[in-house]
């Protein structure tokens, strides 16, 4: 028997330490850097003067959205899914757009350009920039382009960050958002507070509870299922097995 | 009668047990030594040993309670021998992958696991999969031996029998004896439990495997953790209460206890307050809604009252004002029922929301859970252990060692819990490797608590070696 429990803990031992560990998650990458303030970068501005980073959140808190022009990825559908739910916006809570291009190759007139394809060359809530200092504002704001030199392309997030007026970190979003989340971004950047949200999680399926942001009330979840299952599995057991040994019982009387 | 193989399988529980019981208590003095700055242990160090030390006692403790109500219920029903054995050995695994785990490979997420903590690689590689297989594997091993001794009680009792519901009327016809009524009860919370980590398990694996793609609820993985952890904790109790219904009486020489109907219902209700208490551990998750909070506090309370009101009534009736042979085994168990019922109202202390706003996570925790264990459970168990290796043998341990055994449990124990106690009221923080300077009497309470946990292990080492003396005969005896 100690052999082969010894032969059994080996072979476990072996086997886990082929297996691979998990990443990190969209969810706690979005929880980085929060209330953190951001770093104040000189910015040359699309059709208007250079500015500080400080002297644009100042007037309104900001959503910060870094992109390069060369993308052949995320960067167009991003912008085009933030215009689309911002187009109807009214400006109860105030807002600005602020995006910077985070490709050192990019050029005011690059960015331009952006802004007459996205047709927001007009539009005053948005404002295009560049950075000469694009490196200290990634570190500031949690985010890490990787420069993929076999495709020419720079591997990243699709990242919004909420700046409010005192140029703190109050809100990320990874990825295209829908308009619930973007409303709990320009919520947090006026300083409003939202108790619950859900963070993105690729499981969400197995959730206790479903938030409403709308009506703020929780409804049950598949999770909450998970809870019961082994109370219902225990009592289902008791029944199975009690059933079970009377039958076996009975066919034993009538053999006998 | 219980068989020969049984009574030897008992014997190597008990020996197992107790061994590791002893290798647990050293790395928890080293811990407070370490906290009182006497040794210098690095932080992972200190955690792993957290770690192994936490799980080590739930897991043997449990284990005892087990092997306890398997041995008596061999009184009343034929129990598996191979679910036994099936047990032994998945836990005999099950222990050597988890002190692999948190020695060789440094794994520190204490025994709660609390997710995403395991997943968040700070040690060996192989180290978190290896722990999760260990927990599968003890959970499994565990679950197999509760539904083969569940399934032994209802091939002689109906589900009404084996849960008493007959006393509630009038002169029933059938008598459930308390041993069955309490194993029952506590079985059902046991393979519910069990079922819990199952789930658990498989969800942690799910996310493991996955890279990346799959990432559970954390609020799901909390509540599952503690569903599992809080109840299994709260069950080995009720093992060793099982364990003395049956036992008390009939070491003191006083008739055996019997099935009233206000002690059915004590039980039945207990089982449905103890699955639910564990709400009680997500006071602080402001996202769980707050009937759950309510429902938590609602059954902490209500949990403590049955079973244990019940059970110091029972004790105190058979011993006030009536003759009873005292032996070390039933002193055990009355010491050990007096240390539960003050460790139960650390614990329902904490479990007040008002409470727990100051309590949480600070000494206090440690306090109550090391009160009805060190001087709550481990006494039931050690009572049992003591009994059962003393029925095949005619040398007794002598009054005047009895004496001396039980003084130093009663002075190390309450000294190494008053160390917590006074350190809770005094808001330090538990799972501190090491106290910074603004803890004023943190390290001092460390080196009392480490000073009066030696004393309390004298008598466990005279008890080891005098109990596992006899149980090394058992196991090696040819006969009966």
């Amino acid at each position: 028997m100690s052999k082969n429990i010894v032969f059994l803990f080996l072979l476990i031992i072996g086997f886990c330490n082929f297996a691979e560990a998990q990443t990190t998650s969209n969810a706690l990458k979005e929880e980085t850097n929060i209330y953190e303030k951001v770093f104040d970068v000189p910015l040359q501005v699309v059709d208007r003067q250079s500015a500080s980073f400080d002297e644009l959140y100042a007037q309104k808190p900001v959503i910060l959205a870094l992109i390069f022009t060369r993308c052949t990825g995320i960067c167009n559908p991003f912008l085009v899914k933030l215009k689309e739910n911002l187009q109807f916006k009214t400006q109860e809570n105030p807002f600005q757009v602020l995006v910077v291009s985070f490709d050192s190759r990019d050029g005011i007139s690059d960015m331009r350009r952006l802004a007459q394809n996205l047709g927001l060359e007009d539009n005053k809530q948005w404002t295009f920039a560049t950075t000469d200092s694009i490196s200290r504002l990634n570190q500031s704001v949690g985010f890490e382009p990787i420069w993929d030199s076999l495709r020419q392309q720079f591997d990243h997030d699709a990242l919004l960050v909420g700046i409010n007026k005192e140029g703190y970190i109050t809100k990320k979003l990874i990825g295209l958002r829908e308009q619930a989340d973007l409303e709990l971004l320009i919520g947090s950047v006026n300083n409003i507070f939202s108790p619950t949200y859900r963070l993105p999680n690729q499981n969400s399926l197995f959730s206790c509870f479903n938030y409403d942001p709308v009506t703020g009330k929780n409804t049950p979840g598949l999770g909450l299922l998970f809870l019961a299952l082994p109370a219902v599995l225990t009592t289902l057991l008791l029944v199975f097995i009690s059933y079970f040994v009377r039958r076996s019982r009975q066919k034993r009387v009538q053999l006998n | 009668m219980e068989s020969i193989k049984i009574r030897k399988i008992t014997s190597i529980w008990i020996i197992t047990v107790l061994t590791l019981f002893v290798a647990s208590i050293v790395l928890g003095i080293l811990m407070r030594l370490n906290q009182g700055g006497v040794l210098q242990q690095t932080p992972i160090t200190f955690y792993s040993n957290m770690t192994i030390h936490g799980i080590t006692m739930i897991g043997i403790w449990f284990v005892a309670g087990m092997a306890g109500i398997n041995y008596l219920m061999e009184r009343y029903v034929k129990t598996s021998y191979t679910a036994n054995l099936i047990a032994l050995i998945l836990t005999v695994i099950g222990v050597l992958l988890l002190w692999a785990v948190t020695l060789i490979g440094k794994f520190h997420t204490a025994w709660t696991f609390l997710y995403p903590l395991p997943l968040k690689v700070m040690w060996a590689k192989w180290a978190t999969p290896t722990f999760l297989v260990a927990m599968s594997i003890l959970s499994v091993g565990w679950l197999i031996w509760g539904i083969s001794m569940m399934t032994q009680v209802l091939k002689k009792y109906s589900i009404a029998q084996a849960f008493a519901w007959q006393h509630f009327k009038k002169d029933p016809e059938v008598k459930t004896p308390p041993f069955i009524l309490i194993s029952m009860i506590t079985l059902v919370g046991v393979i519910t439990c069990l079922f819990v980590a199952v789930v658990l398990m498989a969800l942690y694996f799910a996310e493991y495997f996955s890279g990346g793609s799959f990432v559970n609820d954390a609020l799901l993985m909390k509540n599952l953790t503690y569903f599992f952890g809080h109840t299994i904790a709260n069950e080995m109790l009720y093992l060793g209460l099982a364990v003395i219904y049956e036992l008390f009486a009939e070491v003191g020489g006083r008739p055996k206890w019997k099935t009233t109907w206000y002690v059915a219902l004590a039980w039945n209700f207990t089982l449905i307050f103890i699955l639910t208490a564990f709400f009680h551990h997500l006071y602080m998750d402001f996202v769980q809604p707050e009937g759950f909070q309510i429902v938590g506090q609602l059954a902490s309370y209500l949990a403590s009252l049955p079973a244990a009101a019940v059970t110091v009534f029972s004790v105190w009736v058979a011993v006030y004002r009536v003759k009873i042979k005292w032996t070390l085994t039933n002193l055990l168990f009355f010491i050990g029922v007096a240390g539960w019922v003050i460790g139960g109202f650390g614990a329902v202390i904490d479990a007040t929301i008002s409470n727990n706003i100051v309590l949480h996570n600070t000494l206090w925790v440690p306090a109550h859970f090391h009160t009805y264990n060190v001087m709550g459970n481990v006494l039931f168990s050690l009572g049992f252990f003591y009994w059962f290796s003393i029925q095949f043998t005619d040398k007794l341990v002598s009054e005047r060692f009895s004496k001396l055994i039980l003084s130093l449990l009663i002075i190390g124990g309450a000294g190494f819990l008053l160390a917590f106690y006074i350190g809770g009221a005094d808001s330090i923080p538990r799972r501190f490797s090491n106290y910074p300077a603004e803890f004023t009497s943190a390290k001092f309470l460390a080196n009392f608590g480490a000073a009066f946990a030696t004393i309390y292990l004298i008598p466990i080492l005279i008890l080891f070696y005098n109990i596992t003396k006899r149980c090394l005969k058992i196991l090696f005896s040819s006969s009966s």
